[in-house]
């Protein structure tokens, strides 16, 4: 049966996982960079991976998979190799389908033989996880790239709509004995194991720590969403998602708006609870964010893997030779994440203060016109420089501060 | 029967008064004051209703410290909610996580 046969299928049973049976050894006449990466990460893979597909400038394979934070630290500090043989996702050739979209499922190869994974992402600050908490070995590099916001979400029959840092506090630090209603049967909360960034980012923000949770703990974030949906008791149910998990998954559930230490309101990730433009996240509101980290080894400085490198500086908006014949900032806001261009805020740890914080050359009216921020004042423009701008710059058609 | 009915009208204004006043503590939809952040005092103009929307009631115009951006005049969609959970010390502070 051949790979696009297998995709048909998948396509038409609506499948979205990828095919994990009868993985072909992983062979592509272009160049490959394999990447092992947090679930958060997984559409971000498929929406680059397309991309680089069809870009004509640089040919190259996205080969990935995912697993949690803490371990691809500890891949790539240790420069342990993925074992042979070890199923990894890659986005379909054009041959194979021309016609994919990130809406369908990966296809699954194997590693031929046992290799170091060329990029490693951690989803939140490497100092977050047992093993970043000393300086990185020399050989590895980190770049900061997009941020990834964390939510705690409800079912849709749930009437909650906010929960502050002292609940969560009790909630999840005492389980049923913290007597915080609804959220009181242990049951029905649904969170992370401790080596994943979304447990370890609300770990920082909530002061409880990652292995003194209480409830039901998933590998996986679709399985903390599943758990939500079918819940027995909606209005007890609690669980902990990556901000794009459950941007894709808003039908059938609701973020919780959150209060942080010190804080007098709560507030969503987003402007309102109906928007996707993470207006709180940018400018501070809401606190439970962390930037994604990009690992790649290196030697005297230098990448030991060019195109390694060139996929991690497409994804942290570092300049790249060639330039791509795609919009990264585009990819990076459809799949839920805020490129640093677009930040007002930034931290040095996880959970940390926030300090106020100006991009070298901002991207924020390009990234509010990609997620239609109902509160944007920006202005489009034409030509370079100040171009027809009253003040600023003229970037990518509109007007930035700098 | 007049004065008892008097009483008994009265008594059951007083409890309902009482309940409306117990459901408050629980659910007060407004900033509980005009808060001091690094002793600077943010602007408090009084809010009403569990979701407001437009300007903050207290909030900072020019943030600074990590105090003021997380309370910074905003017009993103806001929720009060000052619940006090049940095992939160006398001065507010939170108990030590069991061992």
């Amino acid at each position: 049966m051949t790979r696009t046969l297998l995709a048909s299928i998948a396509t038409m049973t609506g499948l979205v996982a990828p095919h994990a049976a009868h993985a072909a050894p992983c062979a592509f006449t272009d160049p490959v960079v394999v990447a092992q990466v947090g679930d958060t990460q997984l559409n971000l893979m498929k929406r680059l991976g397309r991309a680089l597909r069809d870009d004509a400038s640089k040919k190259l394979v996205l080969v990935f998979r995912t697993s949690g934070s803490c371990t691809n630290i500890d891949q790539i500090y240790n420069q342990t190799p993925i074992a042979a043989a070890t199923v990894m996702q890659y986005i379909p050739s054009l041959t194979e389908d021309p016609a994919w979209t990130p809406a369908s499922p990966t296809l699954t190869c194997e590693l031929p033989a046992a290799k170091v994974p060329d990029i490693a992402n951690s989803a939140l600050f490497n100092s977050a996880c047992p093993s970043g908490q000393v300086p990185p070995p020399t050989n590895v590099r980190l770049a900061e790239g997009p941020a990834q916001a964390y939510v705690m979400a409800v079912p849709q029959a749930s009437t909650q709509t906010a929960i502050t840092y002292q609940e969560a506090y009790f909630v999840f630090g005492f389980g049923q004995a913290g007597m915080v209603a609804p959220w009181i049967n242990e049951a029905e909360l649904f969170i992370r194991t401790v080596t994943k960034s979304t447990l370890l980012a609300w770990s920082a923000n909530i002061s409880v720590p990652p292995d003194k949770w209480h409830g039901t703990r998933f590998d996986g974030s679709p399985m903390v969403a599943n758990a939500l949906k079918t819940a027995i008791d909606p209005e007890a149910a609690l669980g902990i998602l990556g901000a794009e998990v459950y941007d894709n998954d808003r039908a059938n559930l609701n973020a919780l708006a959150f209060r942080a230490r010190g804080q007098y309101a709560a507030y969503y990730p987003d402007s309102t609870s109906t928007t996707t433009d993470k207006q709180n996240v940018r400018d501070g509101h809401y606190t439970v964010w962390s930037p994604t980290i990009w690992m790649d080894t290196i030697a005297n400085a230098q990448p030991t893997n060019a195109n390694a490198r060139y996929v991690i500086d497409l994804i942290t908006g570092a300049p790249t030779t060639p330039a791509p014949a795609f919009d990264t900032t585009t990819i990076i806001a459809a799949v839920g994440l805020v490129p640093d261009c677009a930040m007002r805020v930034s931290r040095t740890f996880e959970g940390g203060p926030l300090s106020r914080y100006t991009p070298a050359q901002s991207c924020s009216c390009k990234y509010e016109s990609l997620v239609a921020d109902p509160d944007t004042t920006c202005t489009q423009c034409t030509g370079t420089g100040q171009g027809t701008c009253a003040a600023g710059v003229c970037r990518a058609g509109f007007c930035e501060v700098q | 029967m007049k004065s008892a009915f008097s009483i008994l009208t009265l008594a059951s204004a007083l409890l309902i008064a009482g309940l409306a006043a117990g459901c408050g503590d629980d659910h007060d939809t407004t900033p509980k004051d005009g808060p001091t952040i690094d002793g600077r005092v943010a602007t408090d103009a009084g809010i009403d209703g569990a979701t407001v929307d437009g300007p903050d009631a207290s909030c900072f115009d020019n943030p600074q410290t990590n105090d003021e951006i997380i309370n910074a005049c905003t017009t993103a969609q806001k929720i009060y909610k000052d619940t006090t959970p049940p095992l939160t010390l006398p001065d507010g502070g939170l108990p030590p996580l069991l061992p």
